[in-house]
């Protein structure tokens, strides 16, 4: 499903480089649901970002659904984007201004679906996320795990390969957190492939495997094992560029 | 085309839209209208008169003392000017076509006292006049010499026997009869007979709704002040006016002032000063209204950018592509233009009827609304482009940044 290959990410500056990801190697198998853990600043954003074809590697090679993506232009990588990834974001960036139907509309319309098509995958996704009934509302009048649940809505709506989740809980409370995972779960055990990036061990210990990062490299890859306490693990190096 | 939920959107944000739909309705009332109106000033200034206005010079000579001669002046000023170099002719005359200052009276065509009088603006010329001035002669023919009366002449008081006018005027005086021919009569029911048509001529005042009724007298005008009109060969004129002025000066100097001398394009200038700083005045209006209209645009549109860029980075990380961004900003805007254009057509026609019923001017026509709202669209879009490319250029790791 999802195979890195030595990828690395340096930010460059004028007077500093960062090397967020350093060499990183991973495979995902078709319906895994795997965990990427890590401190703050161990390069977790920045792997979510070239799994999701968010931006790209600086060097190291990248198979999507068995298609090199790692030198793809702008156009195809929005187009992969569009039909193989569904993106659950910890904000969960739906737009104020639209309401439920229409957030979960706008990436069905990028793919050029027809009027009923669109219509009948939105109220599947809905249905499935148990918020059928409040299509109509605007993300204003649901609470936050509602919120993130129209979200996953919109990510599933298209039938994606693979769902992309930053921190899927990080904004809601314990409870609302556990129905986000419960259906993450659930959608998991239904084959859609997971890649969930978290800092909260409880959350990674509930998938099948976690990857931990650590200065931009794979520190651990075990399946079924909670996080290591990560709370010394220092930033990622800041070099002076020669 | 995304536009319900696009509508739904501007709606939800509807301050800064609406603001800036009313801004393009007003722009669109007032610069239509102005435009109308500053087109309709234009076409007066550039009304046909005529003549051979740019290559006319015009010059005053005022005589004053005891030794100063009319007629030989006139004589002397006609021989020296008429051999100059670059010459067509010369005529005296009483006035200058065009400039604001005139004589005008009224002529019938019968003996009857109550006969309707038509009011002509006249002027007197000589022989030379058809080719000082440019016109053409469409009927008839032009003055003889022997027709001129000098200014000495013991009959000068009394209405010359021959007259030529301008076709407007024989129109206006004879209806569908021909004119050449017949007789006119001053209020003294003293008579001359047409000998002449103008094809057309305008007379001294530009905005006189008669401006063509216009009648030549074979005279000379009286003293002390004569004027000359002084046709040059093309590209010769501004050369001609320093020479002008010198010969004149050469030929006596000491009992008469020569001055304005200068080109009839000034004194036609002049005249259409007013019309021309009004229609000059509505041009920089509807020039800083579309500026502001368009800064508006730039500044709403940047401001949104701005204000979802998180939105925009979200858009493109579920797969909108940079041309589907800059699609969605460039229809928000055309909705947006396009409400503006629909509320500011109805202000349009509005105003118009008001400024028309209030000011008795001449009612709009359509086309000017339809070449507003084009180019209203027009800036539109192109106010938008730079803000809306900006926006796709927003990465779409926008979307996961938590700030």
């Amino acid at each position: 499903m999802l195979e890195m290959n030595d990828i690395s990410r340096v930010y460059r500056t004028d007077l500093v480089e960062t090397h967020a990801l350093r060499g990183l190697s991973l495979s995902v198998e078709a319906g895994e649901f795997v965990a990427v853990t890590g401190p703050s600043g161990s390069g977790k954003t920045t792997f979510l970002n070239i799994a999701g074809l968010l931006e790209t590697a600086t060097s190291g090679s990248y198979m999507l659904d068995g298609k090199d993506v790692s030198k793809l232009s702008d156009n195809e990588r929005s187009r992969i984007r569009n039909e193989k990834i569904g993106f659950i974001f910890q904000s969960f960036n739906l737009i104020p201004d639209l309401n439920i139907f229409d957030n979960v509309d706008v990436p069905l319309r990028y793919r050029g679906f027809n009027g009923n098509e669109r219509r009948e995958r939105i109220e599947r996704a809905l249905e499935q996320v148990g918020l059928a009934s409040r299509m109509r509302h605007l993300p204003s009048q649901l609470s936050g795990g509602q919120q993130q649940r129209a979200a996953i809505a919109r990510a599933l709506a298209g039938d994606p390969a693979f769902l992309l989740a930053d921190e899927p809980t990080g904004n809601l409370d314990s409870l609302m957190a556990r129905q986000v995972m419960d259906l993450l779960e659930q959608i998991n055990q239904n084959g859609t492939t997971i890649v969930m990036v978290t800092h909260d061990p409880e959350l990674a210990r509930r998938a099948h495997r976690n990857v931990q990062l650590l200065d931009g490299k794979i520190a651990t890859s075990n399946p079924f094992t909670p996080q290591a306490d990560v709370a010394d693990i220092a930033e990622p190096a800041m070099q002076p560029v020669a | 085309m995304e536009i319900r939920p696009i509508l739904s959107a501007m709606w939800r944000n509807r301050t800064g839209s609406v603001l800036v739909a009313v801004q393009i309705a007003l722009t669109l009332a007032i610069v239509v209208n102005c435009m109308f109106m500053a087109k309709s000033r234009i076409e007066f200034i550039a009304r046909p008169s005529g003549m051979d206005i740019e290559n006319i010079i015009t010059a005053q000579s005022l005589g004053f003392g005891s030794d100063y001669r009319h007629d030989e002046t006139i004589d002397a000023d006609l021989r020296a000017l008429r051999a100059l170099p670059g010459v067509i002719a010369v005529t005296p005359a009483s006035g200058i076509p065009m400039s604001g200052s005139g004589s005008a009276t009224g002529y019938k065509t019968s003996m009857d006292e109550d006969a309707p009088r038509e009011t002509a603006n006249y002027y007197r010329f000589d022989e030379h006049a058809e080719q000082a001035l440019g016109v053409k002669i469409i009927e008839g023919r032009g003055f003889t010499e022997l027709e001129v009366r000098r200014a000495d002449d013991e009959n000068y008081d009394r209405m010359p026997p021959q007259v030529i006018i301008t076709k407007a005027y024989a129109e206006r005086l004879f209806g569908d009869e021909p004119a050449l021919g017949q007789l006119i009569y001053d209020g003294l029911n003293e008579s001359a007979e047409v000998v002449g048509i103008i094809e057309h001529q305008y007379g001294a005042w530009v905005h006189w709704s008669s401006f063509d009724n216009v009648m030549w007298f074979p005279q000379r005008q009286e003293g002390p002040s004569i004027r000359y009109i002084i046709r040059a060969e093309p590209g010769q004129r501004d050369a001609l006016i320093p020479v002008v002025e010198q010969t004149m000066q050469e030929l006596n100097s000491s009992s008469r002032l020569v001055r304005n001398v200068r080109t009839m394009e000034e004194t036609v200038a002049t005249s259409y000063e007013g019309d021309f700083a009004i229609a000059s005045t509505l041009i920089v209006a509807i020039i800083l209204l579309f500026v502001i209209t368009g800064l508006g645009i730039v500044g709403l549109a940047s401001f949104t950018v701005r204000q979802r860029t998180k939105q925009i980075g979200t858009r493109r990380a579920i797969g909108a592509r940079k041309r589907d961004i800059i699609r969605y900003f460039l229809t928000e805007n055309w909705l947006m233009t396009t409400i503006g254009i629909v509320i500011g057509t109805v202000l349009t026609i509005s105003l118009n009827y008001a400024l028309a019923t209030a000011f008795e001017i001449e009612r709009l026509n359509y086309v000017y609304l339809v070449i507003g709202m084009g180019m209203l669209w027009l800036l539109g879009f192109v106010a938008v482009a730079e803000p809306a490319r900006r926006a796709s250029n927003v990465s779409p790791a926008v979307a996961t940044r938590t700030v």
